[in-house]
């Protein structure tokens, strides 16, 4: 396993450096061997669960869909044809890169004054806000977004307290603004994770530079802080972004069938609709955005990556 | 000004957080036959209800088993993976790395419909998943490997190689270095790795909900089931208790090991 015994040898018995050689030559490939032993179950596990599955669903997604049989083998583009012909999917695919954006933005805007008090708090608040951030992490997804059915819903606690003003009651349920919620309450610790581990590292003499040089908190945020903490900003964008146009239970259940993605778009083509090349063809869809999200990202932040 | 700003805004962001898991656990021991809060009244007629339900129940069991036995294989499996390509300078470890985080990079809806498909059309798979069970496993096994494999692996970087080459030096044997040396080091982090594959498991929703079927529900689809028709405060009393477990987990998690190590470098 290493070279210090051999080299011991080498020095106090020169004859013996031809057999000690061997002797590591040996050892050697019997470490390799034994880290290809150590890794091959998962290999092997991968190859199973997903490289195999993977390419299946690309060979669907050239298939087409047959109402008898599910699907008839060829080889077709007509899935990835319909997918930028039909107005309707590319109203899907829009709305759904329009759903991450929004959920992103609304995680900085929410995640940002968080991120910095955890950031910039003692020892023991710092511990309490940021259990707080994270317990969500903690809660199932499903339950989670029965929270937000209980609180949106028409006796819910939000027109509960409408009520008591007077006003009300609304039908909150069922559109994009209870799904941007719900999609906000649930990526939320993503980017206050990532924006509190680069406002950590923020120096507080370059804020106390600032300072006294007599620029004002605006300045201050606008010329020190944002430049500083913006590839924590990119980190959590991404993280967010991906999540969100991937998830599929809170769309599902907080749009109430009417914000359809295309995750919720694929979960019903398998599930209901059994047009299995079409989903196929989606999931590659959805795979392209995720893509160019990363690609956007290396080429935004390529100097500030840590 | 602008520090009342950030308090101001920061105690609204953590009531946006809190505020409906305590609705919730509140809600749950409501009179009313819907969610009220503050609830009205006092009664555990939820959590009856709750434990007359012979599905929720087997559900539940379902979950656990499950959790259990993948939380097994991808700690032993994830563990065995980070030993392989803890050496600096080999060849092809970056690459292997980044392999065995592709379950957590690929959107793991994708990989459920993939598993879904490729058991019910391909041969390979209909003779390696024979059912919901064999899928399911696989299915939480692969999402939680990748975990395993950082959080090992973070902990083998930090450990000090001349201690390996000590004990070799010495004359022992490889397996002597492994369970006498490495593993006492890296126990803390196989801890960390355990306990946390098997909160993911037991929450996972998004794989389980393509791969489970009329022999195995696990709990979250069970409740997702039920909310598409109905959202009576039974479902409050049984996110209550996951609430309670999730927290109890996290308890034992801190208890062990301490939450800065589990969640630090």
């Amino acid at each position: 396993m290493s070279e210090a015994p051999s080299i011991a040898l080498n020095r106090s018995a020169p004859p013996a450096r031809d057999a000690a050689a061997i002797a590591s030559r040996k050892g050697r490939r019997r470490d390799r061997m034994r880290r290809l032993g150590q890794m091959a179950p998962v290999l092997l596990l991968y190859l199973v669960g997903i490289v195999l599955p993977y390419v299946a669903l690309a060979r669907m997604s050239f298939n087409l869909y047959d109402p008898m049989f599910i699907f008839r083998e060829m080889w077709s583009l007509q899935n990835y044809a319909d997918i930028f012909a039909e107005p309707y999917y590319l109203t899907v695919i829009l709305r759904t890169i329009a759903l991450g954006v929004s959920v992103t933005f609304f995680t900085v805007l929410l995640g940002y004054p968080l991120a910095w008090k955890i950031a910039r708090s003692g020892p023991m608040m710092r511990s309490i806000l940021l259990s707080i951030a994270l317990s969500p992490l903690l809660i199932n997804l499903v339950v989670r977004t029965y929270a937000w059915l209980v609180m949106l819903g028409e006796q819910g606690v939000l027109n509960q307290g409408f009520s008591l003003l007077g006003l009300g009651p609304y039908s909150l349920i069922g559109g994009w603004f209870a799904v941007v919620v719900g999609m906000v309450h649930m990526t939320l610790p993503f980017m206050v994770l990532s924006l509190t581990s680069v406002m950590q590292s923020l120096p507080d003499h370059l804020l106390e530079a600032s300072e006294n040089l007599g620029a004002t908190s605006l300045r201050t945020f606008t010329h020190v802080i944002w430049p500083l903490t913006l590839p924590g900003v990119g980190a959590g964008a991404i993280l967010v972004f991906s999540f969100t146009i991937s998830a599929f239970v809170t769309p599902a259940l907080l749009g109430g069938g009417t914000v359809a993605t295309v995750s919720t778009l694929i979960y019903e083509q398998f599930t209901y609709a059994l047009n299995w090349p079409f989903g196929a063809a989606m999931v590659f869809v959805l795979l392209a955005m995720n893509m160019i999200m990363l690609a956007l990202h290396a080429l935004l932040f390529r100097t500030g990556d840590s | 000004m602008a520090r009342r700003l950030v308090d101001l805004t920061t105690l609204l962001v953590v009531i946006f957080l809190m505020g409906p898991l305590v609705v919730i656990i509140a809600g749950s021991f409501t009179e009313t036959p819907y969610v009220a809060f503050p609830p009205e009244g006092f009664t555990l007629k939820w959590y009856q209800a709750l434990f007359q339900r012979q599905d929720f129940l087997e559900s539940f069991i379902d979950s656990l088993l499950l959790a259990g036995l993948s939380t097994v294989v991808a700690t032993v499996l994830g563990t065995l993976a980070a030993l392989s390509i803890a050496r600096k300078g080999e060849a092809g470890r970056e690459f292997l790395r980044g392999f065995f985080m592709l379950p957590l990079i690929l959107p793991t809806i994708v990989t459920g419909v993939a598993l879904f498909q490729f058991m019910r059309t391909s041969e390979i798979g209909m003779a390696l998943l024979p059912g919901n069970w064999a899928g399911l496993l696989l299915g939480h096994t692969l999402i939680t490997i990748p975990y395993v494999v950082r959080t090992v692996g973070a902990s083998l970087v930090s450990l000090d190689p001349s201690l390996a080459e000590a004990a070799e030096g010495l004359g022992a044997r490889p397996s002597r270095v492994l369970f006498g040396v490495i593993m006492p080091a890296i126990m803390p982090a196989v801890m960390v790795s355990l306990i946390f594959c098997f909160i993911l498991s037991f929450d996972q929703v998004t794989i389980s909900i393509f791969l489970s079927g009329p022999d195995v529900t696990t709990l979250p689809i069970r409740i997702y089931n039920y909310i598409e028709f109905a959202i009576d405060p039974m479902i409050a009393a049984v996110s209550a208790l996951l609430i309670l477990f999730a927290y109890v987990l996290v308890l034992g998690l801190e208890r062990t090991v301490g939450l800065n190590n589990a969640f630090g470098k």
